[in-house]
């Protein structure tokens, strides 16, 4: 049994991989265009909250809470 | 010496004055150390989906893949691309957590999960040799590829390429290689579907270019390639080729450069898609060439020879020339982003580390001149390159993926994750991963399991070990 000229187990890994590669976009459209489920981003929250950002910290070498 | 081509020599030349050009405008857009490593953090989504397809198709995909195909058949689909792409929509899940840390690097999380800033410049170092390696490796192949086609003796193509990558880079950071990406990425996709619907034209469609293949060898379109690769190689190949997706410097950059987490979303969605598409119709045009070389007694010595023979004894000129410019455009678009991230490293994640009071100014002008000495270092070394660095090259998906997938992943998850127990899982996974691949693997396992599962069980003990111990790591990032 053959589709395209290869074997059905060669043409399935051919599907899986597309789908492989589609699993982002297929929840993207789902959950957040279809669903309209906000992402989850809190550097938007923090800018508005007029709080640090990586852009302030570019060269405080990137020194954190916490470090040594 | 091989006859110089002219058609081809002055389409060559004319792409290489366009990215230069467009290296030129980045350089006038570039005010900042922030815009020459990221973009500003201002990368859109479409921007950003066309930068990461050109990052992620280099020289060994275009060429390497195709002479794979030629030489074990379609098999590479299961082993290597099946793998890529479910690490690049693995990503897409992770990435809202990468980009809410708001950090610009891979020591930058590293260093955030651990609680450890002595993680920036170690971790650092590692993916500097990491990218140069991976540098020498993409110039060495571009040279190749280019002397073959347009016939200039290869000492003089190195360089050539080398000093135009350079120069572009330098002057516009991030901005210049992620537009030129953009017109890199649109013309690699576009070319390589054009190259498969004439070879499809040509050879009398789909199905008669895979039953011609299967007739040459059936091994050729079974997905096992009829028992060359064992399952658990095969996964072991998945996992590592999943793993540099999380752990490349590069994807790390580029997730901070987009302008928010719904840009980062998207990129990676959208390059998810594209890129299947692009590696199945590769794959495909791999065992066309095949068939088409084969079929006029055209078989190559070495298999990655088989697509220049395709595009210089094969296709007509006209198709060729956009081969060609789909080709450089692999190259210089993964190589340029490797070199962009040597200067970022070197800069952002040992020098700022050793200089935390550093100006913007200097830390550009450190950026700057890292991406000039290892991009001409690089260049130098693939003039004449030492068997050593091909070897060496061969444990790069296997100390990233063994060193840091887990420990560094499970950190951004783990609440109050021993920031001990993820520097030992670290150094205990790169340690063994690389040793044991090595060795040729241990009792028949494949090093990348070795290496995985030791940093696994070192994490999971260290933690109940060392879990009331500080700095603790993990998770600060959408709790």
């Amino acid at each position: 049994m053959t589709i395209l000229g290869m074997p059905d187990a060669m043409f399935l890994v051919f599907v899986a991989t597309l789908l492989a590669g589609s699993l982002g976009a297929m929840h993207y459209v789902v959950v957040h265009v279809l669903l309209g489920k906000p992402v989850n981003d809190l550097a938007a929250d923090r800018a508005a909250e007029g709080g640090d950002s990586t852009k302030d910290r570019a060269t405080d070498g990137g020194q954190i809470d916490g470090g040594n | 010496m091989a006859e110089i081509n002219p058609f081809y020599l002055g389409t060559f030349v004319v792409y290489l004055l366009i990215v230069l050009a467009i290296g030129l405008w980045g350089y006038t857009q570039t005010s900042d150390v922030m815009d020459f490593w990221a973009f500003g953090q201002e990368m859109g989504p479409w921007l950003a989906t066309w930068s990461f397809v050109a990052n992620f198709v280099s020289a060994v995909s275009v060429i390497g893949f195709i002479g794979a195909v030629y030489g074990e058949g379609y098999t590479l689909m299961t082993h290597t691309i099946f793998g890529l792409m479910l690490g690049t929509s693995a990503l897409y899940f992770a990435v809202d957590r990468v980009r809410n840390l708001d950090l610009l690097t891979f020591p930058d999380i590293i260093a955030s999960v651990t609680g450890y800033q002595v993680a920036r410049p170690i971790a650092g170092t590692v993916l500097l040799g990491n990218g140069w390696l991976y540098l020498v490796m993409q110039l060495v192949g571009a040279s190749l590829l280019v002397t073959t086609i347009t016939g200039v003796p290869y000492e003089y193509m190195v360089w050539v390429i080398g000093i135009v990558f350079i120069a572009y880079t330098v002057l516009g950071g991030l901005i210049s290689v992620a537009w030129t990406d953009f017109l890199q990425g649109t013309l690699m996709v576009g070319a390589v579907l054009l190259a498969l619907g004439y070879m499809i034209f040509d050879l009398g469609g789909l199905t008669s270019i895979n039953q011609q293949f299967a007739s040459l060898n059936a091994a050729n379109v079974h997905p096992t390639g009829q028992g060359a690769y064992t399952a658990i190689g095969i996964i072991a190949t998945i996992v590592a080729f999943f793993g540099t997706i999380f752990t490349e410097q590069n994807n790390i950059v580029r997730i901070a450069a987009t302008k928010n987490v719904r840009a980062a979303k998207i990129h990676l969605a959208a390059a998810g898609v594209i890129l299947s598409v692009f590696y199945s119709a590769l794959v495909i045009l791999g065992g066309a060439t095949t068939v088409a070389l084969d079929s006029n007694g055209m078989a190559v010595q070495t298999q990655d020879a088989a697509f220049p023979a395709l595009i210089t004894n094969y296709v007509p000129s006209g198709v060729g020339v956009i081969i060609i410019l789909a080709v450089m455009s692999a190259i210089l678009s993964t190589t340029d982003t490797r070199l962009h991230s040597t200067g970022i490293t070197t800069a952002r994640d040992i020098y700022s580390y050793f200089r935390p009071d550093s100006s913007d100014d200097s830390q550009l002008k450190v950026s700057r001149v890292a991406t000039i000495v290892f991009g001409i270092t690089a260049t130098a070394a693939a003039v004449n390159p030492p068997g050593t660095i091909i070897e060496l090259y061969n444990f790069r998906a296997v100390l990233l993926t063994s060193a840091f997938l887990i420990p560094v992943y499970l950190g951004l998850y783990w609440v109050g994750l021993s920031g001990r127990a993820i520097l030992a899982s670290v150094v205990t996974g790169a340690i063994l991963g690389v040793a044991t691949e090595i060795t040729g693997g241990l009792f028949g396992i494949p090093s990348t399991f070795i290496g995985v599962g030791a940093a696994t069980l070192v994490l999971v003990v260290g933690h109940m070990l060392l879990g009331g111990s500080e700095p603790k790591g993990g998770a600060m990032a959408g709790d």
